[in-house]
């Protein structure tokens, strides 16, 4: 019941226009389908909920707890293994493969934890890295178990009912993107309670100081772990999102060290730490990539005339820039680091800070 | 004894010396990583990165103007030394004082630039360095022993050498170490400490460079290389004790010789897996390395 009066009290002192807004931007989301029905603009939306539940749950444990891990593929891929393995090999349908993910990715935090939380800072992200790593290596090799490097293709999703009433087929998008938007809704009312409940205020001392909230009684071990398994459990989640989705699965993309890098980069690009960072980070990255992946940013050039069609280096562009999608990754984070430290939302909110302060 | 008893004895043998072949080369590469920590307290994750841009250098040095692998290490050096260098001093030498987890971000988002251009550059596509020696080997005492391996491992010995020399004899080494041992103190000593950084990893992306060249003809050549070798250089660094030279060299060829048994004695899919465990195993028991106390 204290949990229900916090929250009351919290959102009391949330200023209403905030709210507002908070809700009224909600709404248009769950409309959305109604009115927009290109598969592509679901497509996208689609993938910027998917990037807002991986950067929310790293969130969880690297900005509000401060442990850097550069391993959450592996909860990633336990999502996407444990659903897949159990929807195409015993035909258990993903909503149940879903939560065994969520069990197996909860376990492996377990496991890794017990490891890698008694290190700290380089030595940890090198430990989660390596414990990552044994894990893709390990479905790599277990292939009566995994289908090895082949990887796993769904080859049908059983539909969803309740009872007998036929709820959906997964035919469109639009079961998706409502998965997608409740997830992602999910992870940042999961993220605005760890900023203003007891357990978060734990969770932030832990970051700003490892040994002083030790000596005042937060026992770090304990609320790392559990920092911990809320931030498997919702990778989890978006592992299996992503397996049922996308429909294939292997072992280079769902458990390798790009996949851990790039839910770190969600969340860093946006803003580590603040409840709607890796909102602006799959909104900066996701259209971003999707512009160089379906060339674009190539068309673009071209039908500007800045570059003809029929030129070396439109042929070039042509027929390599989509390939290079994580380029751009690469690209923002080095210029995030260098220029904004504090991601873009930190770097907004600095530079509205400073306008207002000049008004003023 | 006749032969057939000895048979498992050479087989030990022969993956073992396959494996310190190997792993004087992963030493290159580990040194390379612990010169850059123990000088700037970074860990350069685009470590592999910068070998993997050594590898293209010597491919393209062979097809085009036909320079021997081996010896496109002298065009490779200067050039991989110049590279490091300008990385430190554009980019690293900006985050010195910021957060570590923003330091590993940076070089991170670095490998990812270079290995993606690279992709741009050269597409995805595997690429095969063949001399006339790639697949050569002589016998040693009833081993065989492939050529490239053992050049290479000449050269790394060589090199190893001469940079211990200039680490300990010279002036300038000196000043590194010092560098490494106590920053403000070295900079109160008169040691341009920002100069001494730009020449740590412009040593540091030398070695990882050279240690690319070297592997060139034995190793399939494509962009995204770096991180399976960015892991192994961790692997040896932490397990020779972070910044020291000589427990890099250490860990290095421990490391090759624990991936070449392993390969023969557990199965080559699973040969990585025992490195990572011998890793964490390291981090857990002995965290501190094998020669952990000495710096450099």
């Amino acid at each position: 019941m204290s949990i229900i009066t916090e929250i009351i009290e919290t959102l009391k002192k949330t200023p209403p226009a905030r709210l507002l807004t908070f809700l009224a931007l909600t709404g248009a989301l769950f409309i959305f389908p109604q009115v927009v029905d290109s598969p592509y603009a679901l497509h996208i939306m689609i993938l910027v909920f998917l990037s807002v539940i991986m950067g929310g749950s790293w969130n969880i444990l690297g900005g509000y707890t401060g442990q850097y891990s550069v391993g959450h593929a592996a909860y990633f891929g336990s999502g996407a293994y444990a659903t897949m393995m159990l929807m195409q090999f015993r035909e258990i349908p993903p909503w149940f493969g879903m939560l065994a993910g969520v069990a197996a990715a909860i376990a492996a935090g377990l496991i890794i934890g017990s490891i890698c939380f008694r290190l700290r800072g380089p030595y940890f992200v090198l430990a989660s890295i390596a414990a990552t790593e044994i894990m893709r290596l390990s479905a790599l090799n277990l292939k009566d178990l995994t289908n090895g490097a082949e990887g796993i293709l769904a080859t049908e999703i059983p539909p969803l009912s309740i009872g007998s009433a036929l709820i959906t087929d997964f035919s469109t998008k639009a079961p998706f993107y409502y998965i997608g938007l409740v997830f992602a809704l999910a992870i940042i009312g999961v993220t605005w309670l760890v900023q203003h409940s007891k357990l978060g205020y734990c969770f932030q001392a832990i970051r700003e100081d490892q040994d002083a909230s030790h000596s005042l009684g937060i026992n770090p071990g304990m609320y790392k772990q559990l920092s911990l398994t809320i931030s498997a459990a919702f990778t989890s989640l978006a592992g299996s999102f992503y397996a049922v989705y996308i429909g294939f699965i292997d072992p280079t993309t769902v458990l390798s060290l790009d996949m851990s890098v790039q839910i770190v980069l969600i969340c860093i690009i946006g803003g580590i730490g603040t409840i709607f960072g890796p909102v602006v980070g799959a909104l900066v990255l996701v259209p971003l990539s999707e512009a160089l992946r379906s060339n674009l940013i190539t068309q673009t050039l071209i039908s500007a005339g800045l570059v003809s069609e029929e030129s070396p280096v439109g042929q070039f562009l042509k027929e390599n820039l989509a390939h290079a999608h994580v380029l751009i990754y690469g690209i923002l984070v080095v210029v995030v680091i260098l220029f904004m430290p504090e991601g873009v939302l930190g770097f907004l909110r600095k530079r509205l800070a400073e306008r207002r302060s000049k008004t003023a | 004894m006749d032969s057939s008893s000895l048979q498992p004895l050479l087989l030990f043998l022969q993956s073992l010396i396959s494996g310190i072949l190997v792993g004087g080369v992963y030493a290159l590469i580990g040194i390379g990583l612990t010169i850059i920590f123990g000088v700037m307290r970074i860990i350069n994750f685009a470590h592999g990165d910068i070998m993997m841009i050594g590898m293209y250098l010597t491919y393209n040095l062979f097809t085009l103007a036909g320079i021997d692998p081996f010896l496109s290490i002298v065009v490779c050096i200067p050039l991989m030394f110049l590279f490091g260098g300008l990385l430190q001093k554009v980019f690293i030498n900006r985050v010195l004082n910021a957060l570590p987890q923003n330091q590993i971000l940076l070089t991170i988002g670095l490998g990812l630039i270079m290995s993606n251009t690279m992709m741009l550059i050269y597409t995805s596509d595997y690429k095969i360095l063949t001399t006339e020696y790639s697949s050569g080997s002589f016998s040693l005492m009833g081993l065989s022993i492939s050529q490239p391996l053992a050049i290479s491992f000449v050269i790394t010995a060589v090199i190893t050498a001469l940079l211990y020399w200039f680490l300990m004899k010279t002036d300038m080494g000196q000043a590194i170490r010092a560098t490494a041992q106590d920053r403000q103190a070295a900079q109160l000593m008169g040691i341009n400490v920002k100069r001494m950084s730009i020449i740590a990893f412009g040593l540091g992306a030398a070695l990882a460079g050279t240690a690319g060249a070297l592997i060139a003809p034995t190793y399939y050549i494509f962009p995204q290389i770096g991180s399976s070798f960015t892991l192994k250089a961790f692997v040896i660094t932490v397990l020779g004790g972070m910044g020291s030279v000589i427990g890099a060299t250490l860990g290095g060829i421990l490391i090759g010789i624990a991936e070449s048994l392993g390969a023969v004695y557990i199965s080559s899919g699973w040969k990585e897996v025992l490195v990572y465990v011998i890793f964490l195993l390291a981090l857990l028991f002995k965290p501190s390395g094998l020669l952990g106390k000495s710096r450099m």
